[in-house]
């Protein structure tokens, strides 16, 4: 496996390749970002579905899915996702390596290929999306941000969060809102892909066996006349006045409570992962504080898990209980927190957190989709190590920086869906 | 006696298999430049073995049991299993299924106590009245998150509506009631009867040395006796039980699982079998299909829509499943599409085409350590190859994917799961 390598195609543009042979599957992707808005969130995640359906070469759905069977079932994924106050959209591909290729041919090369012609060349006629495209997409757009609804616990922890961040651009949905959705017109998902293309920090990777050159001169040709700014990575500390307790009932077998809680907001590396270590500490694996008290000595639910958001600074809390059991488990979990705060950790609980952690990034380095979301997800984060550093920095992080962190750590809003 | 070197050249892949003295069959699976290994222990034991006989003895256990049991092993006399592998800093966990019970780990360091830890969690039962019932709790949690899951509750609703006797119908965890029935007594009799070394199957993938391996199984085997255990399994008609049911659950779209229930032969499937099938359902539900570019232009289903082939003893079903406004339109349109392909069959170009997207996929299943490792313990319960599906996509024709057409897909024999939102929310 090569080192990562990271190369500047313009301001605001870069292109990063890690060569590997060890796969099947090669993996590609495009990720366009920028600051999150309340006016612009839902054109943006619509347009990433429209153009992953089909380009200017293959313009339809059907004639793309053509093409890409014909590439040994390759594939396209868009993602949107929420980083800090920024809004990441990414089309990501994969495919199956050359050398495996039956009939001799360039899989890989033909996906990049295929990558840069979604971006840059999409079906449309005088500055419209093709109608029917843009229908399909938005109704499954519809459908994706309803069918949220139905995940309870992914529904909780979204709620809290608009709550939580109410006045805060991160309470914006990564798909906009579905009204925004069903009213978008041809003409706004246009200047959506205008702005993207022109504006966006943008990040190509390219993660496999083949040569990532050829697919970088085809980027760099593409967009070496269009720097654009970086986009900003300013993070506001907020202080929780006083805490906010919301409820909601629903014909549901079991309650989930979300507590939300402020804590170090940071981009950069090593506070990231010191804010990883405290939050596995307290509630990220299974000899956490919250698993072996919330869970194993009083038996309350079957998790309850901690969650950190570095790049915002909150960190949520969430589990699945008993209606009668929602408050004893919110003292439960503050009680955890509490000792934390407190000093109270053991080398044994910091050495099994550190452990977890190290684990989990060095095992990255064996699988090029999990190595792809280390890097995507890195992307906005100041001076960014490997995995492998990653991993060193992990082992030499304080038990006083974990204290000093969960001090920080302050509860904000506390939602629970009730079932009855 | 050693172990034996199993290849495939097209794929470039080989691993190492052994029947090893203990009872215990070993296969480790060399990934070479992987800094990390995942190695599983499984059991062929599930919820569906709920009736069995054991050395004779006929034995009925309370639903959930086999679920029950796997929370329950990670205790042991001298502590619990995650305590003792947040040492070695491998991550660990356990599944049960319908047909049998997983434990595993993945690590990048000190793999070797890890095996050990593993070895040991499968291999030292501890039950009592106490810890016993200390799971009640956390299990009740775990049955009531599957209660309000529509995936689940929609899945085990059309089980239930397929199979009027065969216990895949029954939930895997159980009910907070039938928990309530499991003792000590019932755990230790299940794991006398299914966790023996001849029923256990260990894999390991990854960046190990297959003698490595060995040796802490040498180290830390206790070998046992053969038992004799022969899972009950009641007579299970041809026909589905009904063929529509419904749940409101507080969803938004609702949620369809559509099954096509065949003639489970009482055998397990073969790999010719399974890429016969897989070949047909990239065809005629794949994206590039006529009937998914049907259904998305009626607007009856988004990106959730796919296939799934549910196969084991006993059972056996080709699923579509997926959201949609109008599931019982989309029922329509495919249970006429079905019709259709069994009238006419499937082209040839379609065939080709399916046969590469199938070779693709197949191939990405290498890539990855857990897939490679459960593939395994699923062939060794089934008595299938894992390599011998790469070698039936190469040489598979059309001529047997439409013989396989013929014994699947009966448009007279499914039944469509909905689940549906609860009035005044859903639509």
């Amino acid at each position: 496996m090569s080192e990562f390598i990271r190369k500047k195609i313009c301001e605001g543009v870069a292109f990063s390749s890690v060569t590997d042979d060890r796969f099947k599957i090669g993996r590609q992707s495009a990720t366009l970002i920028v600051p999150l808005s309340r006016e612009n969130a839902a054109a943006n995640a619509l347009l990433s579905c429209v153009l992953s359906r089909s380009c200017r070469e293959y313009p339809d759905f059907t004639a793309l899915s053509r093409k890409l069977d014909s590439l040994y079932g390759a594939a396209l994924y868009p993602s949107v996702r929420k980083a800090g106050e920024n809004q990441m959209i990414t089309i990501a591909a994969s495919g199956l390596e050359d050398r495996y290729a039956l009939d001799g041919e360039s899989v890989s090369q033909e996906l990049a290929e295929l990558l840069c012609s979604i971006i840059f060349d999409p079906d449309m006629t005088d500055g419209r999306f093709r109608e029917e495209n843009v229908e399909q997409e938005r109704r499954q757009l519809i459908e994706t941000i309803d069918a949220e609804l139905g995940d309870k616990r992914q529904y909780a922890t979204k709620r809290c969060i608009e709550l939580m961040c109410r006045d805060e651009l991160y309470s914006v949905s990564r798909y906009g809102s579905r009204e925004q959705v069903e009213a978008l017109t041809n003409d706004e998902l246009f200047r959506a892909w205008e702005n993207l293309k022109n504006n966006a920090q943008t990040e190509i990777t390219m993660f496999g066996s083949t040569s990532p050159d050829k697919a970088y001169e085809g980027f760099r040709a593409r967009f070496e006349n269009m720097p654009r700014k970086p986009v900003g990575n300013y993070i506001k500390q907020i202080t929780p006045d006083e805490v906010k307790h919301y409820t909601e009932t629903e014909e549901l077998a079991q309650s989930k409570l979300v507590m939300g809680f402020r804590c170090l907001g940071t981009n950069d590396g090593k506070e990231k992962l010191e804010n990883a270590l405290m939050s596995a500490v307290l509630g990220g694996t299974p000899t956490s504080k919250l698993f072996l008290n919330v869970r194993e000595k009083q038996s309350l639910c079957y998790y309850c898990v901690s969650n950190v958001q570095s790049a915002k600074g909150i960190m949520m809390i969430d589990s699945g209980v008993e209606t009668e059991n929602i408050e004893k488990t919110e003292k439960a979990v503050l009680e955890q927190l509490s000792l934390l705060q407190n000093g109270d950790i053991t080398g044994e609980e910091l050495g099994n957190a550190k452990l977890a952690l190290k684990n989990s990034l060095l095992s990255s380095l064996d699988s090029l989709a999990a190595l792809q979301s280390y890097y995507t997800a890195g992307i906005l984060t100041d001076s960014l190590m490997t995995p492998a550093e990653a991993a060193e920095y992990v082992g030499s992080i304080t038990a006083e920086r974990i204290t000093e962190l969960a001090q920080k750590v302050q509860l904000d809003t506390v939602f629970s869906l009730v079932g009855n | 006696m050693g172990f034996t070197r199993i290849e495939n050249k097209r794929m470039n892949e080989h691993y190492y298999r052994m029947e090893h003295s203990s009872g215990l069959t070993v296969i480790v699976y060399p990934k070479k430049g992987f800094r990390s290994a995942y190695a599983c222990i499984g059991t062929k034991f599930g919820s569906i073995y709920s009736q069995f006989d054991f050395n004779g003895k006929r034995v009925s256990v309370p639903d959930g049991t086999a679920h029950y049991l796997e929370h329950k092993l990670f205790e042991s006399e001298d502590g619990d299993a995650f305590s003792k592998y947040a040492k070695t800093g491998a991550s660990a966990n356990a599944y049960t299924s319908f047909d049998m019970t997983c434990y595993l780990f993945s690590c990048t360091d000190r793999f070797d106590e890890s095996l050990k830890i593993l070895i040991d969690l499968v291999q030292s039962p501890y039950f009592t009245e106490e810890t016993v019932a200390k799971e009640q709790g956390i299990i009740s949690q775990e049955i009531k998150m599957y209660d309000d899951s529509p995936d689940w509750r929609v899945m085990m609703n059309l089980f239930k509506g397929m199979y009027h006797n065969h216990p895949i119908n029954i939930d895997i965890a159980g009910s907070v009631e039938t928990i309530a029935d499991i003792t000590p007594g019932v755990l230790y009799e299940c794991y006398n009867s299914y966790y023996n070394l001849h029923n256990m199957v260990l894999t390991v993938v990854g960046g190990v040395d297959p003698q490595e391996v060995l040796d802490i199984v040498d180290r830390n085997i206790k070998p046992s006796a053969p038992v004799d255990t022969r899972i009950i399994l009641p007579d299970e008609p041809y026909g589905v039980v009904t063929d529509y049911t419904e749940q409101a659950l507080p969803v938004a779209v609702p949620q369809f699982e559509f099954g096509f229930k065949e003639d489970s032969t009482g055998k397990y499937a073969t790999n010719r079998e399974l890429i016969a099938t897989s070949i047909l359902m990239n065809a005629f539900v794949g994206e590039s299909s006529p009937l998914y570019r049907r259904l998305q232009d009626e607007k009856l289903i988004n990106s959730s829509f796919g296939y799934e082939y549910l196969e084991g003893l006993g059972y056996r079903a080709v699923i579509l499943s997926g959201e949609s406004r109008d599931p019982k339109a989309a029922a329509e349109i495919i249970s006429e599409a079905v019709r259709d392909l069994h009238r006419n069959g499937l082209d040839r170009e379609a065939f080709e085409n399916a046969r590469r997207v199938v070779y693709g996929k197949q191939s990405a299943g290498f890539d990855y350590k857990q897939s490679i490792a459960s593939e395994l313990i699923n062939c060794e319960f089934t008595g299938r190859k894992i390599f011998d599906s790469c070698d039936a996509i190469a040489d598979i024709t059309l001529e047997e994917v439409n013989g396989r057409l013929a014994k699947q897909l009966d448009a007279d024999n499914s039944c469509l799961s909905v689940v549906k939102g609860i009035d005044g929310i859903a639509e």
